[in-house]
Order: structure tokens, then C-alpha cells, then sequence
């Protein structure tokens, strides 16, 4: 038998488990002096695999699985195990898609509290190694004048997340994370309430927090690149109330001091990519 | 045989251990990382290794080169392993006498091959090429195996001596991977030992494993063992001053039990230079 043919076999004993298959794998087996049988070795194999992959589902998921329970979860790392095997060499990123798995697939795709959960939990993971920037102070804003206000523009650290989420799925991953008891903490709702968050990476640990509506829709259009006179007026397009500058003043203090900011500059009416100035 | 200076005593880098390895700098001489683990972005695992660095000699391991697979060589990979190399300066980067899958799939195991010419040769080209790319020798480690094939034309010693003498690399000895594979397969661990070429041997790897009676699974979340220990002192006596480790990747004690293994290493080092020091005499 050829290595690549052999490889192939192998891997699909693997994947696959035991069967009919692998009859010509088992065929190509040494029997082993102890008295292991062939099944039971390419367990090893097998076992080894699921169990590596259950567990950075496991780490990446601790509020999925309160809000699940175990039997369920474990129901649902399986699920997600056998809808496609990992092609990462990092096994970390295998769970990356896990949010795309629920929403895409029967019976997760009904549970939209544990959806929801789900790409909280994600944004956390993807925030931990996202790439290094400096944040800047709020004490950047003195190099520019009060003329060019209007026309400021920001640039978010790279781990910055902005969710849509159901409602009470922070509250439920706060609790899951200090480990309170489930049947004290209120799942999120199924229905049409939502709450918004951004997560992002402060000292090198992940950070969340929730965002007033307002402030998640300024917060969208700052991300975007919009400038800060614009965003007054685009927000008052998107909700009923409209954002004062006041506000968005506030809301801009906040986000320099959560560290989210790495970039200041003015944009010219003319392009959006006028070189940063700070 | 030109060999990178031996490092004195090693552990292997793990998260559990970054605060007190950086609060207390213990008396370790290196320390090995999954490179794998650092083929990140940014974030806090860089950050802690960019301290440690500055501090230790760091080597870097990795479980993902699939060495011996027949699917294409991924060179995305070996781009990202490269990269991290300009940052981390490493010793040596080492992985192992393995495929991790094929068709683009990645098992996340450090799988079996049957010793054939034909698995000899294909190893061979690909460590060249590695080499070549990485413009430095590998360092490959003989993985623990649970099954064996009747199509092997050699024993694995024979296929390890000869892959690294074709492909003039370097090699890491993983004296557990020795034991639990020649108690799975029924060969001899000191053939073993005896059998690779100890002048291109440039690193020992020590851990424990699982015995489950009818066999023993590598799982690196025990202490080492009194045969592995047994094996060690073979090897040390055979290899000379070679790097040495412990490897621990799951049921993590407090850092002090790891240096005590360290320690047990020195001192089984310290007896055999006594006793030729003593045979010289």
C-alpha cells in the first residue's frame, strides 16, 4: 500500500471510527506483544482527537456550557466536531467556528440565547490574540484644534468587537465565568430584546462591558471611520433619538479611557485616508 | 558533527507557569515552546514570551510541520514558523517523525508511519526541504506510537539513524516516546538508544505517560517514571552533554515538583561524571 493510500485510511479510521472501512487498515496492523487489540489502539487515535477538540470548545465556551449544561453541550461539541473536521494547525482556532455551526444547523439554530452566547464568547477568544496596538490617551485630543472637531476621525484597536446580542447574555456569561448557580441565573431571552456589548483587549486580558444603544450605534459609525460631526447626524437617521454632540463627547471620553482608541486623525472632506495626526 | 552549545536543563514553556517563572526567575537554564502556540498576532502569550526571552534561551517546538505527510508541504506555515524564529531567536526549532493528516485536514496527533523506503524517502525530501526554506537543520524528535504495520521494511531506530543521516539534520530524543513505544511494540528501548547517531542527538525530551496495562499512551500529565529515569541515565551515558527537558502539557503541579525532576536529572548527570572521573583516575 502506497503512504498516501495508507495515510488516507488511517485518517478516516480516525474521523470516522470503526467500521467496514478500515478493513484494509486493520489488515496492515502488527499485533501487539500486550494483547491490545487493533480497534483498541486506533482508539487511542480517535479518542485522542475528539478529546483535544472537546476540550478548546470546553475552554473558549464556559458560559455555553452553564447555560446548556453538560450533557448538552457535550451534545453540541460532538455535533460540531463531526460537521467538519479541523484544518487549522492551531488547534485553538478550531473552535472559531462555532457561532457559524449553531446558526447554520439544527436544533443549535432554534436556540438564539445560546447563539448569542456563543459569539460573545467568540469575540472574548478572538480579542485574547488579536494584534498588539498602543492605545492612546485622551490627552492626544490637545494636539488638535477646536476647528478640526468636526472632522475628527478614530482608529479602534483591532481587538474592538461591537454585538448585537440577546438580551441577558452578558449577565449570563458574568455569572457563568463566577461560577453562580444556574438556576439563579436568568438564560437570555429567546424573543426580540436585544443588548449591545463591545468587547475588546485592555493589558493584555480580554474586556467587555454592555453599550447603551446610542452609544453602540455611535460607536459603529466612529469604527467605520466617520467623523466626529458626521456621527451626530448619522445616528439621527438610525434611531429615534438623535445623539448630541454632548454625548458623543461623553461616549468619546469613555472609550479613550477604556482603551479601545489607537488612532487620531482629521479627515479631509476629500479622502478618508488623510495620514493620521496623532 | 557541528551541533548547536548545550543549554543545561530545560522546561518546557506553559501559561499555568508564566507569573511565578517571571516573579521568581527559577533555576531553570531554557525553556521550550510549542511554537504553535505563538504563531499569534499579538497578545498576552507573546508578551510573557518576549519577557521570558529576554531572561532564558528559548527553543522552539512544533507538533504541526506533518513531516511525514503526503499532502504539499505548507509553507504558510513554515512562513508564520519563520517569522516567529526572526523574533524569538531560537536555539533550534525542532517537530517530529509524523503526519498530522492529509486533504487538508489537521488531526492534531502526532500520527504513525509504516518504516518503508518509500516513507524514508519522502521524509527525507521534506526535511531538506524545510531546510532549505528555514535556512537552518531541523531538529526531529521520534514520536510514541500505539500501532505498528506489517509493511515496515526497518525498525524505527534504523529509520531514524538513516533519515538523519540522509537528510543531515539534527535530532531530538524523546527517551519516554523510546519507552512507551517499545513497550507498545515489544522492541528494545537501549537498542533504540544505542541504534540513533549520538552525535546528532542534540536534545532529550523526558515526560510521563499513561500505563494502561496493555499499553501506554503518552499523555505528559504524570511524573517521569523509574524506567524512564533507568533510560535516561543509558541515553546520557551514550549522547553526552545534550539539552534535556521535561515535558508537562496537562495535570500541572506547582512549578517546584518540575524543578525537582531537574533536579533528580543533575543529579543523575553529576553520578555519571563522578563515576568517569573516578574510571580516569
Amino acid at each position: 500500500m502506497k503512504l498516501a493510500d495508507f495515510q488516507s485510511l488511517f485518517q478516516e479510521r480516525v474521523l470516522a471510527g470503526s467500521g467496514e472501512a478500515d478493513k484494509p487498515l486493520l489488515k496492515k496492523l502488527r499485533l501487539s506483544p500486550r494483547g491490545a487489540t487493533p480497534e483498541t489502539l486506533l482508539d487511542v487515535y480517535q479518542t485522542g482527537y475528539r478529546i483535544r477538540l472537546a476540550d478548546f470548545v470546553s475552554q473558549d465556551h464556559p458560559g455555553l456550557r452553564a447555560i446548556l449544561g453538560d450533557e448538552t453541550f457535550e451534545t453540541l461539541v460532538d455535533d460540531y466536531i463531526d460537521w467538519r473536521p479541523s484544518c487549522e494547525p492551531n488547534a485553538r482556532f478550531f473552535t472559531t467556528r462555532l457561532p457559524d455551526f449553531m446558526r447554520e444547523n439544527s436544533p443549535w439554530r432554534d436556540d438564539a440565547r445560546a447563539v448569542s452566547l456563543a459569539l460573545f464568547e467568540r469575540a472574548m477568544v478572538d480579542a485574547f490574540d488579536a494584534p498588539d496596538k498602543t492605545p492612546l490617551a485622551v490627552q492626544a485630543l490637545a494636539d488638535f484644534t477646536p476647528e478640526d472637531w468636526p472632522r475628527l476621525a478614530f482608529d479602534f484597536d483591532p481587538s474592538l468587537t461591537l454585538l448585537e446580542l440577546a438580551a441577558g447574555t452578558v449577565r449570563a456569561y458574568d455569572a457563568a465565568i463566577n461560577e453562580e448557580e444556574a438556576e439563579k441565573v436568568d438564560a437570555p431571552t429567546a424573543g426580540d430584546q436585544v443588548e449591545y456589548a463591545a468587547v475588546w483587549r485592555v493589558d493584555h486580558e480580554s474586556a467587555y462591558r454592555q453599550l447603551e444603544p446610542d452609544e453602540y450605534v455611535a460607536l459603529c459609525e466612529a469604527r467605520a471611520g466617520h467623523a466626529f460631526g458626521d456621527i451626530c447626524q448619522i445616528t439621527a437617521f438610525q434611531q429615534s433619538g438623535e445623539i448630541t454632540p454632548e454625548r458623543l463627547a461623553q461616549c468619546l471620553s469613555s472609550w479613550f479611557e477604556d482603551g479601545m482608541i489607537i488612532g487620531v486623525r482629521v479627515r479631509d472632506d476629500h479622502s478618508s485616508n488623510t495620514p493620521s495626526s496623532a | 558533527m557541528e551541533k548547536p552549545a548545550p543549554l543545561g536543563y530545560g522546561l518546557g514553556l506553559r501559561p499555568v507557569y508564566y507569573d511565578e517563572i517571571l516573579s521568581s526567575r527559577p533555576p531553570v537554564d531554557w525553556f521550550e515552546i510549542i511554537s504553535e502556540n505563538y504563531m499569534l498576532a499579538g497578545g498576552k502569550p507573546l508578551a510573557m514570551l518576549d519577557r521570558i526571552r529576554a531572561d532564558y534561551p528559548v527553543v522552539m517546538h512544533g507538533v504541526s510541520m506533518s513531516l511525514a505527510s503526503t499532502d504539499p508541504l505548507n509553507f504558510d506555515y513554515l512562513r508564520q514558523l519563520q517569522a516567529l524564529a526572526e523574533r524569538v531567536q531560537p536555539a533550534w526549532i525542532s517537530d517530529h517523525v509524523a503526519w498530522t493528516g492529509v486533504h487538508g485536514v489537521t488531526l492534531h496527533d502526532l500520527l504513525p508511519i509504516p518504516y518503508t523506503r518509500e516513507s524514508l524517502a519522502h521524509i527525507v525530501e521534506r526535511i531538506l526541504r524545510v531546510q532549505d526554506f528555514l535556512k537552518r537543520r531541523l531538529v526531529v524528535e521520534n514520536a510514541s506510537t500505539y500501532v505498528s504495520f506489517v509493511d515496515s521494511e526497518m525498525s524505527e531506530h534504523e529509520f531514524v539513524r538513516e533519515m538523519a543521516e540522509r537528510a543531515d539534520c539534527l535530532l531530538l530524543l524523546d527517551v519516554n516516546n523510546v519507552f512507551v513505544s517499545s513497550f507498545n511494540h515489544g522492541f528494545d528501548p537501549i537498542a533504540f538508544i544505542d541504534g540513533v547517531p549520538a552525535e546528532r542527538v542534540v536534545q532529550f525530551h523526558m515526560a510521563g505517560h499513561t500505563n494502561n496495562e496493555t499499553h501506554r499512551v503518552d499523555t505528559h500529565d504524570q511524573p517521569v517514571c523509574d524506567e524512564v529515569w533507568a533510560l535516561y541515565e543509558h541515553a546520557r551515558r551514550r549522547c553526552g552533554d545534550v539539552s534535556a527537558m521535561i515535558e508537562r502539557d496537562d495535570n500541572y503541579p506547582p512549578l517546584s515538583e518540575l524543578l525537582d525532576e531537574l533536579q533528580h536529572m543533575r543529579d543523575i548527570d553529576a553520578r555519571i561524571a563522578n563515576e568517569r572521573a573516578l574510571s580516569a583516575a
